[in-house]
């Protein structure tokens, strides 16, 4: 095993549309219109429809599971949605290597807007293959 | 006051669980869901992806009476335990329940949140993963 403390892992650039938020929304059954209804988002104080928290855990899901592959399992994960993203605009998912404990090795994984902000910070624990 | 009521109504919900809901893992709705996140990993023809379990079954219980509260909702952050993989034809029960209700104040006004939990157990009565939701209404 080839993981070490401060290994930043390969970084994961997503370009949701709208037309990719209806179609999560359909997949997940998540029917909330601020991620559909233009005016109705603005009606709730938001800047326009915004990304499905969870659509952004998927992309960091993806950080995660692309990264490891299959040397070992994903154990836990954790998401914190600090700030809101908008369709057509690049979501770029990054994460580094923060702690390795035996076969555990812990990660912090966060998905920045393009201005660089932290709108998600997270973590992952994954259990690697002896 | 009537915000502080429906606090309270929300509050006596903690720690009661729902009533359990079954779906099963079908081919289909996995490609659906691997498609819309956009992840094209094969892996996810067979098994599940880190987040689907909330597409397969709710993971909130209907509190309609919160959505007096306030003008909209917010996800807050989600937190997955995985114990065993998820795969095509699996039978999964979800029984959530809510864990806390609290009020927070902070500049921009005053918002609250709902903690779910879930606990996804597979046809054979195994427990396969966890999740604990934090929702806010603001």
């Amino acid at each position: 095993m080839n993981v070490h403390v401060g290994d930043e892992i390969p970084e994961l650039v997503k370009h949701p549309t709208t037309r990719q938020l209806v179609q999560y929304a359909g997949a997940q059954g998540d029917f909330y219109e601020i991620h559909y209804d233009q005016d109705y988002a603005r009606s709730v104080g938001l800047p326009g429809v915004i990304l499905h928290g969870l659509l952004k855990a998927a992309f960091l899901g993806q950080l995660v599971t692309d990264w490891l592959g299959e040397r070992g399992t994903l154990k836990n994960f954790e998401v914190s949605y600090r700030g809101v993203d908008q369709p057509g605009r690049p979501y770029r998912s990054r994460g580094r290597v923060t702690k390795v404990d035996g076969p555990l090795v812990e990660l912090e994984v966060w998905g920045e807007d393009p201005g660089g902000n932290k709108t998600t910070v997270g973590s992952a624990t994954v259990e690697m293959k002896g | 006051m009537a915000t502080t009521s429906v606090v309270d109504r929300l509050r006596a919900r903690v720690g009661h669980s729902a009533p359990p809901v079954s779906a099963a893992v079908e081919a289909g709705h996995l490609k659906r869901f691997a498609e819309a996140i956009g992840d094209p990993n094969p892996r996810w023809l067979r098994e599940a992806p880190p987040t689907f379990l909330v597409a397969l079954v709710p993971t909130s219980m209907h509190l309609a009476e919160a959505e007096e509260y306030g003008k909209g909702w917010l996800n807050g952050g989600n937190r997955f335990e995985y114990v065993e993989p998820v795969t095509v034809g699996d039978r999964i029960t979800a029984t959530g329940k809510v864990a806390d209700v609290y009020e927070k104040t902070g500049s921009s006004g005053s918002l609250l949140f709902i903690i779910f939990e879930t606990e996804y157990v597979n046809q054979h009565g195994r427990t396969v993963a966890r999740l604990r939701g934090t929702a806010i209404r603001r």
